[in-house]
């Protein structure tokens, strides 16, 4: 039986459903290998009481987010993290852990109380045991697809572990420290093929800090090229807000 | 007596409910419950440097995300005096094109086709129409190829910065790709007469319409901001003086006003107000839907938003003929940091997005503020349904509901967007 499979969001820019309906090539074959329970963004219909397989996007902002991923992981088999916002927390995490009330008097100064049941942003895992993980603000629908194929085929989560510099090396880009530019390149999780840099533009982090990344080692880099480590910290404050890598 | 609650509406962006309850032919209540979470944007860019601000604010909308990146750039260059080459300008419109392909083939084909052929989604049309879903994916793929080609990738381009680009195409994939883009007239005029054909109700909105306009262009790259009814043209920048933004209990998004009045965004108020500056393949597209502009009635979005594909393609192909000859560079320009404020607008598939920034010397963000098309068109929807509903109140509960849902998705909403 093809398993069911839910498409599930909480704060976030839709950006990488939006992804997942630009798989124009692949979409419909997808759709032959799963049953579409739900997808709030495609299909009418009402989320269902059972499910195999929960896509998540968005990051945890809510007590209404929080007990609905209680009851995603109880009925889910599978769990997949879509995204740098349900994967690190993402450009809502910027927000970070302190003075919400400060920032929801400046947008929304006195008067009704709206946006109620607010909460400092999580990624996914703050909560519940995550199964697979797709990175990046958006996801690549490529890795998107290799990873539903290990879900599909029972095969185990796989992230790369190292950092984004290696791919560089590869399409032989010239390094944004040699002209004395910051790049989070140097600790940023491999894995988009660096596709920003190859385009003129640093790297900045969507993808996470990678496993094998060295921070002491990177600022030093950093400051050795002219960039003020200062500067790379508070360029991890995008992306990476929520992440324990700060000096 | 008819009363209806739906929850979390489906093939929109973002979470909202609808609340209609007429009863007696009396309506007792219209509320469009916005219950997308806040993401305070606008307080995340303070003291943030500048040009953190159009990577940062591009992520409150993964559809029309070229438009928050150019629509952010703008704003920022218009604070710290930066002026930019033709060449730039020209690529910055393909962007914002590519979103309005990309997006008007997903609104039209997989968000609100499903509902006048009686399915829950477009997914079943693949196996018994194939043609039509075959159709809507080039018309989606060629719109997402549109903004790679300029901006390295279909949701969130990378290479739009304050000044111009920091990278772009060679000629040979410009010029190929005009080909591609003539090369779907077919399946943008096939679009209008498909929804040309679907029967939507007569209904004329009480709201005003604002929309760019400007005298060289059908504006979606800048302009001022005109007002159909009112007959006023101001400049876009100035929108904090115009727009009236209000928080209302029942929305996580806030409500807009001009001059007290709730009013209406997005296709239909581009075709009354630029209508004559169609090209001539959008000119054909009208006539092919039958529509006469000026006209009120929302639930003609999605046909102009068809006219607007066809009109987009042939424009796009003009664009980069002009790119191909010109020369030039789209290099960022040089600037120095200086304290400013500075606002702009563009066209975003849906309506037109604001953004304003203070910079300090340091170049530091001060202040930011946005307001996007669904932000803007929220109290019009919720005044349509409350006039629309006594009108179709006696149908079938199932008919009424999606009735009401119709008119809301006319609208193209993106709950996202509309709280960010």
């Amino acid at each position: 039986m093809a398993p069911r499979l839910v498409v599930l969001s909480l704060a976030s820019d839709f950006g990488c459903q939006v992804q997942l309906t630009n798989m124009t090539a692949e979409l419909l074959d997808v759709l032959g290998l799963v049953e579409l329970s739900y997808w709030q963004l495609a299909t009418s219909g009402h989320m269902p009481p059972d499910y195999d397989v929960a896509i998540v996007e968005g990051a945890v902002t809510t007590t209404e987010h929080v007990e609905l991923l209680g009851r995603v992981r109880e009925t889910a088999a599978v769990v997949i993290a879509i995204g740098a916002c349900a994967n690190t927390g993402g450009i809502p995490g910027i927000v970070g852990r302190e003075d919400l009330e400060g920032r929801y008097g400046a947008v929304y100064g006195p008067g009704p109380a709206v946006a109620t049941g607010r909460r400092a942003p999580l990624p996914l895992d703050a909560f519940i045991k995550v199964d697979y993980h797709v990175p990046g603000c958006p996801i690549d629908t490529g890795e998107f697809l290799r990873v539903l194929s290990r879900v599909l085929l029972g095969l185990s989560d796989r992230v790369p572990d190292m950092t984004m510099c290696a791919s560089c090396k590869t399409n032989e880009t010239v390094c944004f420290f040699d002209e004395g530019r910051l790049c989070l390149g140097l600790v940023t999780r491999a894995g988009c093929g660096a596709r920003c840099t190859s385009l003129g533009r640093a790297c900045t982090g969507c993808r996470g800090i990678a496993p094998d990344a060295n921070l002491a080692s990177a600022r030093e880099i950093a400051v050795r090229a002219g960039v003020p480590a200062a500067a790379m910290d508070d360029a991890l404050r995008i992306y990476n807000a929520l992440t324990e890598v700060h000096a | 007596m008819a009363k209806l609650t739906i929850e979390h509406v489906a093939r929109i962006e973002g979470h909202g409910n609808i609340t209609v309850d007429v009863t007696d032919g009396v309506v007792r209540e219209v509320r469009m419950d916005i219950v997308e979470p806040a993401r305070f944007f606008e307080s995340m860019v303070v003291g943030r440097r500048f040009d953190d601000a159009p990577l940062i604010t591009s992520r409150i909308c993964g559809i029309c995300s070229p438009n928050h990146v150019v629509t952010s750039i703008k704003a920022l260059e218009a604070a710290l005096g930066v002026e930019v080459s033709e060449r730039t300008k020209l690529l910055r419109k393909l962007l914002v094109y590519g979103s309005y392909l990309q997006n008007h083939a997903t609104h039209l084909y997989i968000l609100a086709a499903p509902d006048y052929v009686g399915l829950p989604n477009v997914f079943p049309l693949a196996e018994s129409h194939p043609e039509i879903v075959q159709r809507a994916l080039r018309l989606k793929k060629l719109g997402n190829d549109l903004t790679s080609l300029v901006g390295g990738r279909p949701v969130h381009p990378v290479t739009a910065v304050v000044g111009g680009f920091t990278s772009e195409p060679d000629t040979d994939a410009l010029g190929a790709f005009r080909d591609l883009l003539l090369g779907v007239a077919g399946d943008a005029l096939a679009t209008v007469e498909m929804f040309a054909s679907f029967r939507v109700p007569e209904f004329e909105t009480a709201g005003e319409m604002l929309a760019l306009t400007s005298d060289d262009d059908y504006a979606i790259y800048d302009g001022d901001t005109a007002a159909l009814d009112a007959g006023w043209r101001r400049p876009c920048a100035e929108y904090r003086e115009f727009i009236g933004e209000t928080v209302v209990g029942h929305s996580n998004a806030k409500h807009s006003t001009v001059g007290g009045r709730p009013f209406l965004v997005g296709s239909v108020a581009r075709a009354n107000v630029n209508g004559g500056k169609l090209n001539e393949a959008g000119r054909a597209a009208l006539a092919k839907s039958g529509l006469t502009l000026p006209t009120r009635n929302p639930f003609h979005m999605n046909v102009l938003q068809a006219v607007e594909l066809a009109d987009a393609s042939a424009r796009c192909a003009g664009y980069i003929e002009r790119l191909v000859e010109m020369g030039g560079s789209s290099a960022p320009e040089a600037f120095r940091i200086r304290a400013g404020e500075g606002g702009s607008a563009t066209e975003a598939p849906r309506g037109t997005l604001y953004h304003s920034y203070g910079v300090d010397d340091d170049g530091l963000i001060t202040h930011g503020d946005v307001i996007t098309p669904t932000a803007q068109n929220l109290a019009n929807i919720e005044a349509d349904m409350r006039a629309f509903a006594p009108t179709v109140a006696d149908r079938p509960a199932g008919e009424f509901a999606l009735l009401i849902e119709e008119l809301v998705r006319s609208y193209d909403p993106c709950l996202s967007c509309a709280v960010h």
